[in-house]
């Protein structure tokens, strides 16, 4: 169904097969307009579901009573934070979104190649911020080895991965992911990328790791995130959603600097950067949205 | 295009064989609905609607359509004109014609495919046009729906060479006009063109038909030009393309045609882009459903 439609029947919820309460869709525009994730009305079914979670959790009766929750001052904003989470629980595998991946290897790589065909020492520097247990960092890092096998032969790739939790860089940095964060890996990249180790478990083999360096970092600490400079892609997938506008507009104005002309930054497949930074331009690629910061040549600065 | 080709392709286009084919009310209808709104004649659109049986059905049903507005379809074309208004039930019949015009045969381009995409982009159109004040949103729907008809000129008067263009854009993943462009010699606007004054199509949309690759129009209907063109971008790259990846990075907000169409409605900038293309993805199987009612064959998956 679809907001095309004036009158369209709401979908069925996957709990009760029947019509969704009105209601969430006054929580998904809520959720957009304070995080920028944007839950589609076919899977409307999935945020009632996390709201249920969360009304079971904090034994609230109804779908009305959560969003005075999520409404009323005292509890909103801890509690927007707990549905967010319910919201992104499980998203992270490899290869999560095909049609990044093809944007960077179809478009963005050959844009640059074709930019830097001049350079003698060619390089590409990504940052994965926000990097979680390193699903995306490897991704790229398995990515680019592929490119540097054609188009980017010769060239030096150099991935940075951060991200605030500890325990979770040190999951990054070992690598090892089962079956649900291998779901959308096809058999060419585990075996060519990947060692067995033990029969539910695979480990990124290590020169794949050679070019990520995993490290701590708290985006909101502006002295450190000003270093991360020369960035040709910003990857910030599902993390700014937790910020609130002022600190989300600081971390964009870094990342907007961080970038060389040129550059891009994406975030989740279903995530917005809403209205918070005119110098990025929005691109479409098919089937993503990217914020790009022009070429000095393009002269759209 | 060289006088020769141009001559040749007015030759072919005149002599075109959809007459059999065509419903007879098409025509008829088009000079009624060219009508200023005030001298619109309710009666006589109704009666010829309703003279052509399975027009008349098929019309009902797509009135039932979410995306027409309605939760089930109505009991008469007097009915659908009493709840949906007569500029919305023009769109419906509009459309209903153009499947009943060009029934479903081998052609270069897949039928479902190039349905998918015209009445994508007239669908998106009209929403796009309901987010802007004063902007026809019923007139950008039918330029939106007639915009690529060239395509299918190309197909019946030339497919050997249509078929090599279509074949080099999909292996090149490039725009098909500019694989028309250089295995022709001309495009679908030109050939468009030519098949639109022959229906005698109101003149905006033989603008539209013509112009609508041309990001710099200026001239007359050049809001509705620029309205097409941004519209046709948006859905080639959210999945209701031609059928195949196209290499292709589109910054609408800086592409001259938004730009033009920025100083009629100053009220574009408070388009939330992110979102409305999050909504057109909503929209997708809707409209595949809708193809497949309209046009024939079964929805895709």
């Amino acid at each position: 169904m679809s907001p095309l439609a004036p009158n369209a029947v709401a979908p069925g919820s996957a709990q009760t097969g029947g019509p969704i309460d009105p209601i969430y869709r006054q929580i998904r525009d809520l959720v957009y307009n304070v995080s920028g994730i944007y839950q589609l009305e076919e899977k409307l079914y999935l945020l009632a579901d996390a709201c249920s979670r969360r009304m079971k959790e904090i034994q609230v009766a109804s779908p009305r009573d959560y969003w005075d929750k999520l409404t009323a001052h005292a509890s909103r904003e801890g509690e927007l934070r707990l549905l967010l989470n319910e919201i992104t629980i499980g998203e992270t595998c490899l290869f999560r979104s095909q049609p990044q991946l093809d944007a960077l290897r179809k478009v963005i790589l050959p844009e640059f190649a074709g930019e830097r065909v001049k350079q003698v020492v060619k390089r590409l520097r990504l940052w994965s911020a926000g990097c979680s247990t390193g699903e995306e960092a490897y991704t790229l890092a398995m990515t680019m080895i592929e490119e540097t096998e054609g188009l980017l032969k010769g060239w030096t790739i150099e991935i940075v991965a951060t991200d605030l939790n500890d325990r979770s860089v040190e999951a990054a940095k070992a690598g090892v992911y089962g079956d649900y964060a291998l779901r959308n890996t096809t058999d060419y990249y585990k075996r060519k990328y990947f060692t067995l180790v033990d029969e539910k478990k695979l480990q990124v083999r290590p020169e794949v790791k050679k070019l990520i360096t995993f490290s701590r970092l708290n985006l909101k600490d502006d002295s450190k995130v000003l270093f991360m400079k020369g960035m040709d892609i910003i990857f910030c997938c599902n993390v700014l959603i937790y910020f609130d506008g002022p600190s989300k507009s600081r971390v964009v104005e870094h990342f907007f600097s961080n970038l060389n002309f040129g550059g891009y930054f994406f975030l989740g497949t279903s995530e917005s950067l809403l209205k918070l930074n005119d110098q990025f331009h929005l691109v479409h690629f098919p089937g993503t949205i990217s914020y790009w910061k022009p070429s000095l040549k393009s002269g759209k600065l | 295009m060289n006088t020769t080709t141009s001559a040749g392709l007015r030759e072919r286009v005149a002599r075109i064989k959809i007459t059999p084919a065509i419903p007879a009310v098409l025509m008829p209808l088009l000079q009624l609905f060219n009508a200023p709104p005030e001298d619109a004649n309710i009666n006589e659109i109704v009666r010829l609607v309703s003279y052509d049986n399975s027009i008349a059905a098929q019309c009902l049903r797509v009135a039932g359509s979410p995306l027409f507005g309605l939760s089930k379809p109505p009991k008469s074309i007097s009915a659908a004109v009493v709840s949906l208004g007569l500029n919305r039930v023009k769109s419906i019949v509009v459309t209903c014609c153009m499947g009943q015009a060009f029934p479903e045969k081998k052609w270069a381009l897949p039928p479902v495919v190039f349905w998918r995409h015209s009445l994508g982009c007239a669908l998106v159109c009209r929403k796009f046009c309901e987010k802007i004040a004063g902007a026809d949103s019923e007139k950008a729907y039918l330029a939106g729906l007639m915009h690529d008809i060239g395509f299918l000129v190309n197909s019946l008067t030339f497919p050997e060479k249509f078929e090599a263009a279509i074949n080099h854009a999909r292996d090149a993943q490039t725009p098909l006009n500019e694989a028309e462009q250089a295995a022709m010699g001309f495009t679908h606007s030109e050939s468009g063109e030519l098949l639109a004054k022959q229906w005698g199509l109101a003149p905006e949309v033989i603008t539209v038909i013509a112009h609508h690759h041309d990001a710099e129009y200026t001239g007359p209907a050049q809001g509705l030009v620029a309205t097409v063109h941004l519209c046709d971008l948006l859905c080639r790259m959210r999945d209701m393309g031609y059928g195949y990846y196209e290499r292709h990075k589109v910054d609408m907000v800086n592409d001259p045609a938004w730009i033009t169409l920025a100083k009629e409605h100053k009220d574009l900038e408070g388009i939330d882009l992110v979102r409305f293309t999050f909504e057109l993805d909503e929209s997708i199987t809707e409209i595949r459903n809708l193809v497949a009612l309209v046009f024939g064959g079964q929805p895709e998956s």
